[in-house]
């Protein structure tokens, strides 16, 4: 009795072995057929995107978001027999942490809607040979249909480290209701001057009950690391953070300095925008502009996922604006590009099939499609040409600013470097620097990472 | 000869160990899963961090040995002292406080009746199963400038509002009222069962001898709770020294550094840095700290005791 308990013990204990270590395999290889044809299993993380129209199901009515990749999934395994593909549906907000914590142990998808900026996927990765280079399934000519800036910002090394499928602008967005209220002419075209813009936020701060406090605001922004609203106006007088070879701090530039100090004294000195700009609030500060029942700030900056927001969760009366333009006259804005990036390979006839799946989902249709549906601009200047936007101005005119992009500094110390910088800007904005204090605390921990 | 004596006394003890395991082979065998779990997500993880610390990290090659250099890093590193120096003055602020009040509450709390008793109980330990994710949430925005609850309430008083997140001089400091005002539930409900087990007859004694209730509780039931105290400190300034939720909620370490805090620092440093090498020194010296503090708090509190 005794020896059938210790038995019953030992293949449970050996049975929950076997169930964690088989937990912890990957099967992740495939095989390949007699045909030369590769079978397995591939994995790609995605976002919510949109849903159906009338499609309201899911806790928060939001319906199926995942639809439209679901349906492209189904359509290349039925095309492409022994191939399955498991999507796995990640928050936007969790992808960069997830998916670090996934490449540190070595557990990363097959695919991932990430760039290579370093939000979550950096240089270094693509040094330490975690990303896979896309070069070999392109031919020139289908490299041609694609934005220059756009390969650019998947390129590192003269090769290309993913395909993209995305543009986006940071823009103005002015509300127009606010501005009426006001008595106030919004820039003609969306196009202004800094001494202009100023005017306007100054006469868009008001006192709408008479009780003496300011209920509207000209103006916000919020300044934290990784995010980039408030920078195009530290470009307008001609300043950038680093020099283009990156070899040196250059925030600390007169022209820098004078456009970062201006943008602050619009609160510090000519009170048009509240004591909260500048903080670290991106919910806050978004729902001040947005949010029917707050509607306290008339004009922000914000990246061009807030159009689409603004156009299907907040109905309000706004226009998009380009951001002022300095002693260069010239305006400018920051870019991001998004796209897919294919991970680490052991198998050379999955790589093949996995950026077959990646150009399938990446067409002039399916980009087209996205940027209607889900408000991106397409990376692929075929997709452009279709006019996603003939039937909506504001995406229309923020397509424009395209051309103003100016892309952050690409170094592999970027991340540690923005915090620095960002971390000083936050002391400028609530008034306790000057930028020129600032600036000069910022530039000795730059330069050392500079010449790491 | 001494040498040879340790050893045949290790193995005796070995022999003994073996024996004791065969004799109890069942209860050990119900223990095992735990033990797999222990060794395979805490042990296994806490001796890798260890020799991580010593290495640079590479994700598709081998980590490099690194010596003592991430332990270098870790001292000379300027961000580092300013995240100790914030974790500390939080520890050194919240901890005593939510101590102190727990015993106050607790106290308090078991002289009502049963049924005031458990209404207490519940309401006091609700923070302690509410996210904090939720209760940060609800705090930025009670502490927001323009229609924040703290602003509306010191403007009853003619005073001007405050910037409490967005200034360096009151952004730690908003961070541990926050902390400070959120009842320290384990503590009150783990006083209130040690006070149950408190002899009525201490007190009896001390009635007959004249004490009123203050004395009672200066002499009998706080030195009585002490272990409760002891045990209370160390959990509390384990879990002051590793804030983190609502650094990254509420001011991600800002503004300035501010309101950086270790862990925040650790985090950063490993997931988006992605320098895990690094990141484990700061863990390590994080766990050296903690275990000096640990170790002087239990021997100072139960000196007294």
């Amino acid at each position: 009795m005794r020896g059938k308990l210790k038995l019953v013990f030992m293949l449970l204990f050996a049975s929950t072995f076997v169930f964690i270590l088989s937990a912890c395999g990957k099967d992740s290889a495939g095989e390949t057929d007699e045909d030369g044809n590769w079978k397995g299993k591939i994995t790609i993380w995605d976002g919510p995107r949109w849903a159906q129209e009338g499609d309201t199901s899911g806790e928060e009515g939001k319906g199926n978001q995942y639809f439209w990749l679901e349906g492209k999934i189904e359509a290349f395994e039925k095309s492409h027999p022994g191939v399955e593909i498991e999507l796995i549906k990640v928050p936007w907000a969790e992808l960069p942490d997830k998916l670090g914590v996934n490449i540190a142990g070595q557990s990363w998808p097959d695919i991932a809607p990430v760039d290579i900026s370093g939000s979550a996927v950096s240089i270094d990765h693509i040094d330490q040979g975690v990303i896979e280079p896309l070069d070999d399934f392109f031919t020139e000519d289908e490299l041609k249909d694609f934005y220059e800036n756009a390969l650019d910002a998947y390129t590192y090394d003269g090769k290309l480290y993913g395909i993209p499928n995305s543009l986006t602008v940071h823009s103005m967005l002015l509300n127009l209701d606010l501005f009426k209220e006001a008595g106030v002419e919004p820039p003609a075209n969306g196009e202004w001057t800094w001494d202009e813009f100023l005017d306007t936020a100054k006469k868009l701060t008001f006192d709408r009950d008479g009780d003496g406090k300011i209920d509207v605001y000209g103006f916000s922004t919020y300044i934290l690391p990784g995010y980039y609203e408030a920078w195009p106006f530290f470009y307008m007088n001609g300043g950038q953070p680093l020099s283009d070879d990156l070899t040196e701090f250059t925030f600390d530039s007169p022209e820098a300095i004078e456009s970062i100090q201006a943008l602050a004294d619009l609160k510090l000195v000519e009170e048009a925008a509240p004591v909260s700009m500048g903080g670290a609030d991106v919910g806050g500060t978004f729902q001040a502009w947005a949010n029917e029942e707050q509607r306290t700030v008339a004009m922000e900056p914000w990246a061009t996922w807030a159009i689409t927001s603004t156009q299907s969760s907040y109905p309000t009366n706004f226009m998009v604006a380009n951001y002022p333009t300095g002693s260069t006259g010239e305006p400018v804005t920051i870019g991001g590009v998004g796209g897919w990036t294919m991970f680490h390979q052991e198998s050379d006839a999955k790589k093949e099939v996995v950026a077959e799946f990646m150009k399938f989902i990446s067409s002039t249709d399916e980009q087209y499609l996205m940027s209607k549906e889900y408000g991106i601009f397409p990376a692929r200047i075929s997709a452009a040409e279709k006019e996603p936007f003939a039937d909506n101005p504001e995406m229309a005119r923020a397509q424009e600013m395209s051309s103003q992009v100016v892309m952050l500094p690409r170094h592999p110390e970027w991340k540690k470097i923005d915090e620095i910088i960002q971390r000083e800007l936050q002391l400028v904005f609530n008034g306790e620097k000057t930028a020129e204090e600032a600036m000069a605390t910022a530039k000795p921990e730059v330069e050392a990472l500079l010449q790491k | 000869m001494e040498i040879s004596g340790a050893f045949k006394n290790a193995g005796k003890n070995l022999k003994r160990t073996g024996k004791q395991i065969r004799k109890n082979y069942a209860a050990y065998l119900f223990l095992l899963p735990k033990l797999i779990l222990f060794t395979l997500f805490i042990a296994i993880p806490v001796v890798w961090a260890f020799v991580l610390s010593f290495q640079e990290y590479r994700i598709t090659e081998s980590n490099i040995f690194a010596g003592l250099d991430n332990y270098k890093q870790v001292l000379e590193s300027e961000a580092f002292r300013e995240a100790l120096l914030n974790t500390t003055i939080y520890t050194v602020v919240t901890v005593p406080f939510n101590v102190i009040t727990a015993l106050i509450a607790a106290s308090l709390i078991h002289s009502l009746g049963r049924f005031a008793q458990n209404f207490f109980r519940a309401a006091f330990y609700l923070p302690t199963v509410t996210s904090m994710v939720i209760i940060a949430m609800v705090w930025r925005w009670m502490y927001n400038y323009e229609f924040g609850l703290f602003n509306y309430v010191i403007g009853w008083f003619g005073m001007e509002p405050i910037n409490w997140l967005g200034q360096t001089n009151s952004a730690l400091m908003a961070i541990i009222i926050m902390q400070m005002l959120i009842p320290f539930g384990v503590g009150i409900i783990l006083y209130l069962a040690s006070m149950s087990s408190i002899s009525e007859s201490l007190y009896e004694a001390a009635t007959i001898d004249g004490a009123n209730a203050f004395q009672k509780w200066v002499r009998i039931t706080i030195p009585m709770l002490t272990p409760s105290t002891v045990y209370l400190t160390l959990l509390s300034t384990i879990g002051s020294f590793q804030v983190f939720t609502q650094i990254i909620l509420m001011t991600g370490g800002g503004p300035g550094y501010a309101t950086e805090t270790l862990v925040h620092l650790i985090y950063k440093t490993g997931f988006r840095d992605f320098e895990f090498g690094l990141a484990a020194a700061q863990s390590v010296v994080l766990f050296l700290i903690i275990l000096v503090i640990s170790v002087f708090q239990y021997r100072v509190l139960n000196r007294r005791n």
